[in-house]
């Protein structure tokens, strides 16, 4: 059957190729559109997963890493005699503006990382080492924000929160949620960047010994210190994403635009099919005359259905390492995980196998006499 | 009524068809239309037997009903020993797939199959191995003088030709009767009976036994036995020129 199957398929190419389309936009679709979903989401997040941090501790019920509360830093204390901390250390985030050379300004997450631990620092420097914040008023920021910044380099001085900033490292790719840079710099600078006292600070990072378990050390520090929340890195990673899906609607967005996407990709895939087994009624006729089961007529449909997604996989794949390759950027990157892939030809295989019903209905009712009668 | 020579009851051969009283009637809406009013036929094993008559006499009916593709509304019919009025849809299938093989006026070759393929079709059905099939698909292919052409696509082939390829197939599943409708319609005088020669040869000679519809009155000396079917029953034939075989034939 698989014989029979293929080889139809691939003598009317022209249909063929129709309906590779279909399947081809569909993967494509969902790819592209999921890896630009995925890729813009995780950046809400960015700050948590670099910021080799196990335990996030914040105000109570905190939900977005880039709007914090002020907490005491006192506190830090008591945490640290939390069993199973390793190290806690305050970080410090907050909104300022940054002066431009045109004599303009522009808003700017400042970050302030502890000078001992650098937990929570700029990462992937193309310029300078993290440790240049020590410099006097030294910050870092991202060469991926030059056009904002009109276009800053390493020994350039700016002022932010009326206060002198150097620029003594450089980053590529740390490109936040939200559209202010951020600008990596001491706490102890940031809080004055910040106009805040340094006895507060918007997070503990907390790390954990060898071995300690995460939630049951949040546990605990909820306990100790109650004004408080705690939650492992990816817990507090997926609160900050849920926190843009859920108040803004970006996941319905992009989801519907899939959904089209996908709506679209199987009536090409139905329809083709469809035309193809209206153009070969008379042979599935013919089949049945000569002995073919139900099964084995409808085993010709879902091998060709089964083709069809295969190869329209592979293509639409291929397709979309290309289209990452090529126009996936820090300020717009398409991240496309392998359970995306993955999931995406599963869907399209079942898209294939649906699209092949509406055929089989109309080949269950073609009756073997007409090849006699014809 | 049978127009031949020789009566079918003197013959020891053992019965591969047998059907008495067959009726049958279509109805469209309120209007019945009987187009098989008690017809009685018997084919023995290694018989030809033509079914001959005007356009509207019910032949395709009957041999659709042979083919198990149609059920009669009466009688009774006994193909290769099965009651297939007794039968169920997927037995009468499978009565099909393995012991019957079917010529069609219009070949209904597959298109996109190559003539190999098309002849392999059959045993696909059955679950021959692809290599098995490969080597019986060639070698029906030489016995019709194609096996030049295994690879050729049935667009690429004449109408002979088709029929040829189609004959193969029908063959292919080795089965124990053959059932053509109209097998030289399509095809001109040189053809037509080059196709019978090859259909006489493969099937009557192998020990098969063939039911055949035509009108060709060219082909009427390939008949062992000869039914004229007329307004749903068997009648006598109008012409009245000798139907016997050849004695090349015999």
């Amino acid at each position: 059957m698989w014989s029979i199957a293929l080889k139809t398929l691939v003598a009317d190419r022209g249909k063929l190729l129709t309906a590779l389309v279909g399947v081809v936009f569909s993967i494509v679709l969902v790819n592209v559109q999921g890896g630009f979903f995925i890729g813009l989401i995780r950046k809400a997040s960015l700050l948590v997963e670099h910021g080799q941090a196990d335990i996030w501790v914040g105000h109570k019920k905190m939900h977005n890493v880039d709007f914090p509360r002020d907490i005491p830093q006192r506190w830090v204390y008591r945490i640290r005699t939390v069993p199973g901390v390793k190290r806690a250390e305050p970080y410090l985030i907050g909104f300022s503006d940054m002066t431009l050379p045109s004599g303009g300004f522009e808003g700017v997450v400042v970050v302030g990382v502890d000078r001992a631990s650098l937990l929570g620092n700029a990462w992937n420097l193309t310029q300078g080492s993290p440790d240049a914040i020590f410099q006097s008023d030294g910050i870092i920021i991202d060469d991926c924000e030059g056009e904002k910044l009109e276009f800053p380099k390493v020994g350039d001085r700016r002022e932010i929160g009326g206060r002198r900033a150097n620029i003594v490292a450089m980053s590529h790719g740390i490109m936040g949620f939200l559209v202010a840079p951020y600008v990596f710099t001491t706490y102890e600078r940031a809080a004055s960047y910040l106009h805040k006292n340094p006895d507060v600070c918007s997070y503990f990072l907390v790390q954990l010994e060898p071995g300690a378990d995460a939630d049951r050390v949040c546990a605990a520090i909820r306990q100790r210190v109650p004004e408080l929340d705690a939650f492992p890195r990816e817990q507090f990673g997926w609160i900050s994403i849920n926190f843009w899906m859920t108040r803004t609607g970006l996941g319905i967005s992009f989801g519907a635009a899939t959904l089209m996407g996908i709506l679209v990709g199987m009536v090409i895939v139905a329809q083709t099919l469809y035309a193809m087994v209206l153009d070969r009624l008379g042979e599935f006729g013919t089949l049945k005359a000569i002995g073919a089961t139900e099964r084995q007529v409808c085993s010709i449909l879902l091998i060709q259905a089964l083709a069809m997604a295969l190869v329209g996989s592979i293509i639409g794949l291929v397709s979309v390492s290309g289209i990452v390759y090529f126009y996936s950027t820090p300020r717009a990157p398409i991240l496309v995980p392998g359970w995306l892939s993955l999931g995406s030809c599963v869907l399209v295989l079942a898209i294939c196998l649906i699209a092949s019903l509406l055929p089989y209905l109309r080949i269950r009712k073609v009756d073997p006499l007409t090849v006699l009668q014809s | 009524m049978i127009i031949n020579s020789q009566p079918y009851e003197m013959s020891s051969k053992p019965i591969a068809v047998n059907i008495e009283g067959i009726c049958k009637s279509y109805r469209c809406g309120n209007t019945v239309t009987p187009v098989l009013e008690g017809v009685d036929l018997v084919a023995q094993r290694e018989e030809c037997v033509f079914l001959t008559g005007p356009s509207g006499s019910g032949k395709t009916t009957l041999l659709s009903i042979l083919g198990c593709i149609l059920s009669a509304d009466r009688g009774r019919a006994q193909i290769l020993g099965e009651d297939i009025f007794a039968l169920d849809e997927e037995a009468r299938t499978t009565l099909r797939r393995e012991r019957l093989g079917f010529v069609f006026q219009r070949f209904h070759l597959i298109r996109g199959l190559t003539s190999l393929d098309n002849v392999c079709v059959p045993l696909a059905l059955r679950g021959t191995s692809p290599l098995k099939a490969h080597d019986r698909g060639m070698a029906l292919l030489d016995t019709v003088g194609l096996a030049d052409k295994a690879k050729m696509h049935p667009r690429n082939l004449s109408a002979g030709e088709c029929q040829r390829v189609a004959l193969a197939r029908a063959l292919s599943g080795d089965p124990d009767l053959l059932l053509a409708d109209e097998p030289t319609a399509s095809l001109d005088a040189t053809n037509g009976q080059e196709v019978m020669q090859l259909l006489r040869r493969l099937t009557t000679q192998e020990g098969r036994t063939a039911i055949i519809v035509t009108h060709d009155q060219r082909i009427f000396h390939f008949a062992d036995k000869r039914f004229y079917l007329e307004n749903g029953r068997i009648a006598e034939a109008p012409e009245s020129r000798s139907t016997a075989l050849p004695e090349s034939e015999q």
